[in-house]
């Protein structure tokens, strides 16, 4: 027995240094990608200014904000698990623990990027540290992105710091890396590992507070804004919280299923469903306070925010809207209910069904399909958008429900996490934007937000910077902790 | 100490948009071509906003000209997180282009509209280049920064060194900027809001006078007289 985990141990690390051509051909993909988003950002952005992104006035934000705020929200899935783990103590999802730090750090630093693109005079960035006044939101988020990724950054080394050093031992050639990396810390008697694990249980605890600071004050640049009516709103910083949290469990499902197929991680199946499960029990939650949110606007009928929120459920940004209500959050919830197949046929056949009249006799069966709207705005739907989204919602629950008749698959799993993290995409989407074409003075209507394809090549480069540092972490550490039996056999 | 502020007749006002255009060539404000317009780019100091109000056969047009408001409570002030724009001794909104990093978080949040970013580096055409106003307040912003009305601070200044050469001390109508100047309806006045006896003050305490978005709490300066 002791034998064999003594192998597993030598195995995983040796794995480390053994580079296939399939890993080869990703990071050069990977490269590729972000070399033609940085030379779009030095060709064009960083000679000629903003002008070549899509922004205008008035609509002053495009995706490089949506994106900033979508990746602060991605990190908070990482101190999620850790603090599971770490703080909790929940064993099961230890070995997921590690990716999931890794990508809350990849995801704040991420978010930084995008921050710095999406300035005017990126080289004044210092400023904010010579001159930051404190009445603005934007200053106190500089702060609480510090405090948090010092934070992750000492749990990420904390739980690390072990296995650097088991590598360090196996691995001559790389031995200089991980003394670096463990800052010399070298110690692995028991007195030493106790400590690295009171340590990280204060870390743990202290990460929620960060977390929730973090995802508060990201949506109180958005919130305390009083000329915006779409983001003045007292609700925006707990939904920014919950909004947080499911879009991050979900991006480290997403991870955790990849990577543990890429690089056949020891991660076990009911792992995965654990996290899925949890992932079902918060998208509720999610669509609580959206619910809430559209039910006060919609109700009160205030001109301003009213105007915002028509804009975005049947205006230009209603197909975002609706996917990520459709698609992103119930789509993904069914899937992981896991519902019977014959509940399911049955069920596509009803909403099926119920499109069938809504498309003959359009007018009566909307409006009670849909009773907490105004009739106004409900026959303001444009009905071909409805129907075509109940259209493909139709087929694609069945469809994805379907396929697989193994039940609730860990791929399945990932397939509905990545719906959820799409789902996010849209709806921070949907917060910036929309409220910035609405203004208060009576303005004529601006000529509408579209990104370029210089302000979408730079977006994607800067994700693909983010994944290829996931996959040079990957043969940097073991991805998954090593087992304290192994080290021990070993 | 003044306290800036401008009264607007908007039933004196015939949207000619002579304010624009003097606005333009006093502070340098770059014509931005067609392109750009319809694209949203272009920056206006001052704009004159069409507004057209009624049904199919009762249609009435109004025009609101619209310099920045100067808010006593400024929104732009309390979200810049350098300190690019600020709020002077004499209430005036004043911006500073070497410390703005362009983060556009002002033009987010000012109710009124009134700040632009400068999405290119500003151009004049050639045969301009003798109109460019000299002024060192006015001269053209770098690109990647906002900007917006300043009250014509370069007049303000200049009024203050006529009346020291002149030995008395600035009265009622000493200060005129541009927009005011060239006026053809006299709609637009400009003086010391806490003077109790200039113009600006006596118009302000009119009936007839309002200040746009008012339940918003930013007290602007800039007091519009309403159509009667
Ligand atoms: S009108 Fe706008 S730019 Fe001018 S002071 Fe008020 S908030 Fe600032
Ligand atoms: S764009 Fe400039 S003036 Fe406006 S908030 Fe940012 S730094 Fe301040």
């Amino acid at each position: 027995m002791a034998m064999a985990k003594a192998l597993i141990f030598r195995e995983t690390i040796h794995r480390l240094e053994r580079i296939g051509l399939g890993y080869v051909l990703l990071l050069l993909g990977l490269v590729g990608l972000v070399g033609w988003g940085a030379s779009s950002y030095l060709s064009q952005q960083w000679t000629r200014g903003l002008w070549v992104t899509g922004m205008n006035t008035p609509a002053y934000w495009g995706i490089y904000i949506v994106n900033f705020v979508l990746f602060i929200g991605l990190s908070a899935g990482g101190i999620l698990v850790a603090a599971l783990v770490h703080a909790v103590g929940i064993e099961r999802f230890r070995p997921v623990a590690r990716i999931a730090e890794i990508l809350a750090i990849s995801c704040l630093v991420l978010a930084t990027v995008f921050i710095m693109l999406d300035l005017g005079r990126p080289e004044r960035f210092f400023h904010l540290l010579l001159y930051g006044r404190m009445s603005s939101p934007l200053v106190w988020d500089v702060i609480v992105i510090n405090v948090y990724l010092a934070i992750s950054m000492a749990l990420g080394y904390f739980s690390t710091r072990a296995d650097l050093i088991h590598c360090m031992r196996e691995l001559p050639r790389r031995r200089w890396l991980y003394r670096m990396l463990s800052l010399g810390y070298t110690d692995l008697s028991p007195q030493a590992l106790e400590r690295d694990h009171r340590i990280l249980r204060t870390l743990a605890f202290a990460a929620i507070p960060a977390a929730i600071g973090l995802h508060s004050v990201t949506a109180w640049i958005f919130g305390l804004v009083k000329a915006r009516p779409g983001w003045h709103s007292a609700l925006i910083a707990p939904l920014f919280v919950v909004s947080a949290i499911v879009s991050g469990l979900a991006l480290v499902i997403v991870a955790v299923v990849v990577s543990r197929r890429a690089f056949r991680l020891p991660i076990a199946d009911h792992v995965v469903k654990d996290l899925g499960l949890l992932l079902a029990f918060l998208i509720p939650v999610l669509g609580y306070f959206l619910f809430a949110e559209l039910l006060t606007v919609v109700y009160a009928r205030e001109p301003a925010p009213l105007a915002v929120f028509r804009e975005m459920m049947v205006g230009s940004y209603a197909p975002i809207f609706w996917f990520n209500l459709l698609l992103g959050l119930l789509l993904p919830l069914l899937v992981l209910m896991n519902p019977p197949r014959r509940v399911v046929l049955a069920g596509s056949a009803v909403a099926t069904g119920v499109v069938a009249i809504a498309v003959t006799r359009f007018e009566i069966p909307l409006a009670g399909l849909l009773p907490f709207l105004p009739t106004q705005v409900a026959l303001g739907i444009p009905p071909t958008a409805i129907v075509a989204v109940f259209w493909a919602f139709g087929l694609a629950l069945p469809l994805l429900l379907l396929v697989s008749p193994k039940g609730l698959t860990p791929a399945r799993i990932g397939i509905a996490a990545a719906l959820v993290v799409l789902g996010v995409v849209a709806e921070r989407t949907n917060i910036v934007l929309p409220p910035l074409l609405e203004r208060l003075m009576p303005y004529p209507a601006g000529p509408g937000y579209f990104p370029t394809l210089v302000e979408i090549s730079i977006v994607v480069g800067t994700y693909a910077l983010g994944v290829l540092a996931f996959a040079f972490l990957a043969k940097l550490f073991p991805l998954v902790e090593l087992s304290h039996e192994e080290r021990e056999a070993a | 100490m003044p306290r800036w502020g401008m009264v607007i007749d908007l039933d004196k006002c015939t949207a000619c948009q002579s304010c624009t255009v003097a606005c333009r060539v006093e502070n340098n404000v770059p014509i931005a071509g067609q392109r750009d317009s319809s694209n949203g780019r272009a920056i206006f100091w001052n704009e004159v906003i069409p507004v057209i109000e009624g049904d199919g056969t009762h249609l009435k047009g109004r025009f609101i000209p619209r310099p920045c408001m100067h808010c006593e409570n400024p929104p732009c002030v309390q979200v810049c997180p350098v300190g690019a724009t600020f709020k002077d001794a004499e209430g005036i909104v004043r911006q500073d282009y070497q410390r703005c990093i362009g983060c556009r978080y002002c033009t987010v949040a000012c109710p009124y509209g009134a700040r632009y970013f400068n999405w290119r580096a500003p151009e004049f055409a050639e045969s301009h280049a003798s109109y460019r106003n000299p002024d060192a307040p006015a001269r053209p912003r770098p690109v990647g920064v906002v900007e917006k009305c300043t009250f014509c601070v370069q007049r303000i200044e200049r009024a203050r060194r006529r009346v020291a050469a002149e030995g008395r001390e600035l009265r009622d109508g000493d200060v005129v900027p541009a927009c005011v100047q060239t006026c053809p309806g006299r709609a637009r006045f400009f003086g010391d809001l806490d003077d109790k006896h200039s113009q600006v003050s006596r118009l302000a305490r009119s009936p007839r006078a309002l200040r746009f978005l008012e339940d918003l709490g930013t007290r602007p300066q800039v007091i519009y007289l309403m159509e009667g």
